[in-house]
């Protein structure tokens, strides 16, 4: 099967085109045209990609295989807890939202749910610690701050 | 005897207390690095970078630390191949053919103490080749003019695969990403490119955000994957006891394997996997019929090891001198360069003399105090293979995100590190390299400000680019990167394969 680096090649062929395109559009910058103007180093990029990227295509190597199934969606939890820490980092503050994040992460990653929780906690806790009080850069509190010793 | 002055200078630089201080905790994080699984030398440095920022640390201080990570990860890295047989990066494979037999034979401290040995051998004879070459090259460098710098950048690309790589196109599909993704945000001439008004893409993508986030994410992701949560048995590590005689048996293999690792880490294209293979394939040579080569023969565990060693200290060379690396590690500590406002290239030879110098120095430091810390304190790094991937991958994600959410304090950069990480996860499953990627994003507005030059000079006469005998030289040597690996590639791959596949000593 060597669908893979055919499908990747055609996306990536898909994406010089718009990209030249896009190159062709840009404005003529203030002071009129050089030789090398904003256009001229993406438009040489994109003719390399649609030239490798059709070799790509032509001379595919033998796929990997994908996880489908359950490992498929392990994977998309653990972007999604990801995403999640990212987003409630400052909300819920550094401490509880690295809890939740490691915690889940050990945990999928097949800790026993306690032994993991407890080690994104103890992790968190000590990051901040290091963090706020020997290298003095301040994390969020959020939820904790009422913790906050003034 | 200049270069001599200078020398003096930098240990004057890197003797100083606190960098003394931040070099000893280098050594010591990366050989953790180096000896934790799933965390590779570039993936280490890369994680300390944005906290070696936010610590707000001087420009030599931060560099002197990641290069001390940076051969401390070489140390560590060997630990995995002794005990388990699983070499820790690609180098290190060579270190397993004799080093995993020793350890078998309840002689894995003898093994690590010979390998610490001979890796301080190979480190110092590079860095002393280092300190010979470097000054010459970068004065050589100061005769390139933009046109030849342009060539220079797509020989760097072209190598980058190395002759052994598999499919030198998927070396240019990821270059031309990185190199599309470098062109994002405001240009010289002041136009906004693909920022699709977005005003935190106005600056360009911050290649830190994606260097983390292309290593460290994608690990994780890969970890999860192969479910490989569980951790490794725990290992038990021999008194040591090692004599002078065992010593100085295995020192002119370390020599040997240091001058070829150093020659190979300069080389472009040639590597330190190259190196280490060489270094052993020669021990093998020149001891002859004595040797016991693949059943425990210490000598097969110094070459490699001092090549490899070598290698990693030779690949700075064309960082420093050129600004062009020729491995990931080195592209990562460019990128610390870059994000300290230090233009690599030979001018940094003369603008930031104390900064090179310092670095070199504490190189030589670096490795004097990684050979002390290794031997006593093995144990502790071998208990830290035993720590199991499900708690530290989890953990060193949760400093990636502390560590670039420290840079700006926003979330947007977190994000945008997420989907660098889903992104690197989808390349390595397709078997698109990483480091052209990150390299096109570093060496992205240097060529094309460097190609900017070039067409003023010549009034818009594109021949300029391949105009002088150095500029064709390179061009020549640009295209024999790509092609070589068709042609010699296959069989250099069969041989390392056979020689690490059956590790038997018949194998050629």
């Amino acid at each position: 099967m060597r669908y893979n680096d055919r499908t990747f090649g055609i996306l990536m062929i898909v994406l010089a085109v718009a990209y030249g395109w896009g190159a062709t559009q840009l404005p003529e910058p203030f002071g009129g045209s050089e030789a090398v103007g904003p256009e001229t180093f993406p438009l040489l990029l994109a003719v390399v990609l649609g030239l490798s990227s059709l070799y790509m295509i032509l001379r595919p190597d033998p796929d990997n295989a994908w996880p489908w199934s359950r490992t498929g969606i392990e994977l998309v939890v653990a972007v999604l807890v990801l995403v999640l820490y990212a987003a409630l980092l400052q909300p819920l503050g550094f401490i509880l939202s690295t809890t939740l994040a490691v915690g889940t992460l050990c945990w999928r990653m097949g800790s026993t749910p306690v032994r993991a929780y407890l080690t994104g906690a103890a992790s968190g806790v000590v990051v901040f610690l290091l963090f706020n009080f020997a290298l003095d850069l301040a994390l969020p509190l959020g939820l904790l701050a009422f913790l906050e010793v003034s | 005897m200049e270069t001599l002055g200078y020398l003096i200078d930098g240990f004057g630089v890197a003797l100083a207390p606190h960098n003394l201080m931040f070099a000893l905790m280098g050594a010591f994080l990366g050989t953790l690095i180096g000896a934790l699984p799933g965390l590779g030398p570039a993936n280490g440095v890369a994680i300390l970078i944005p906290l070696a920022f936010s610590l707000g640390l001087a420009p030599e201080t931060a560099l002197i630390m990641l290069t001390a990570v940076y051969a401390g990860a070489m140390y560590g890295g060997r630990i995995s191949s002794i005990l388990l047989n699983i070499p820790g990066d690609e180098p290190a494979m060579m270190t397993c053919l004799d080093g995993y037999p020793m350890a078998q034979q309840g002689k894995a401290a003898e093994a690590l103490a010979i390998s610490a040995v001979a890796s301080f051998i190979g480190s110092l004879v590079a860095t002393i080749g280092l300190i010979l070459l470097a000054p010459l090259l970068a004065r050589f460098a100061l005769t390139f003019g933009p046109a030849e710098y342009f060539a220079l950048f797509l020989l760097a690309f072209a190598t980058l695969g190395g002759i052994t790589g598999k499919n030198p196109m998927k070396t240019v599909v990821a270059a031309c990403i990185g190199l599309m993704i470098a062109t994002v945000g405001i240009d010289n001439t002041g136009v906004q490119r693909y920022t699709f008004g977005t005003l935190e893409l106005y600056e360009g993508v911050d290649f830190i955000i994606a260097i983390v986030g292309l290593f460290a994410i994608s690990e994780l992701l890969f970890f999860i994957e192969a479910r490989a949560g569980g951790g490794k048995a725990k290992m038990m590590v021999n008194k040591l006891s090692l004599k002078w005689a065992d010593i100085r048996n295995i020192l002119p293999s370390s020599l040997r394997g240091g001058v070829l690792g150093f020659i190979a880490g300069v080389l472009p294209g040639a590597g330190a996997s190259l190196g280490s293979f060489i270094g052993y394939t020669l021990e093998k040579k020149v001891v002859g019929k004595q040797g016991y080569f693949g059943q425990g023969d210490p000598r097969g565990v110094a070459g490699p090891e001092a090549g490899n060693n070598g290698a990693s200290s030779g690949a700075l060379v064309p960082m420093l001198t050129l600004g062009v690396p020729g491995s990931g590690t080195t592209a990562v500590l460019l990128a610390l360069l870059i994000s300290l406002n230090i233009t690599p290239g030979p001018l940094m030879f003369t603008q930031n003399a104390d900064i090179v110098w310092g670095v070199i120095a504490a190189l030589l430091i670096g490795n004097f105090l990684l050979l002390v810390l290794n031997i006593p304190m093995v144990g502790i790094f071998v208990k830290l293979l035993s720590v199991p991937p499900m708690y530290l991958l989890p953990v060193v994600t949760m400093i990636a995100f502390v560590g670039i959410y420290s840079i700006s304090n926003t979330t947007f950069d977190l994000y945008f590190m997420v989907a660098f990480g889903v992104a690197g996860y989808l390349f390595r499953k397709l078997e698109i390299p990483l480091v052209p990627i990150i390299l096109g994003l570093l060496l992205g507005p240097e060529m094309e400000k460097n190609l900017r030059h070039a067409m003023d000079i010549s009034d818009g006469d594109w021949t300029i680019l391949w105009d002088s005998g150095l500029a064709i030289g390179l061009w020549l040597f640009a295209g024999l990167g790509l092609i070589l690996p068709y042609v010699v590639g296959p069989i250099l791959r069969r041989r390392m394969h056979r020689a690490a596949g059956s590790g038997g000593p018949e194998a050629d």
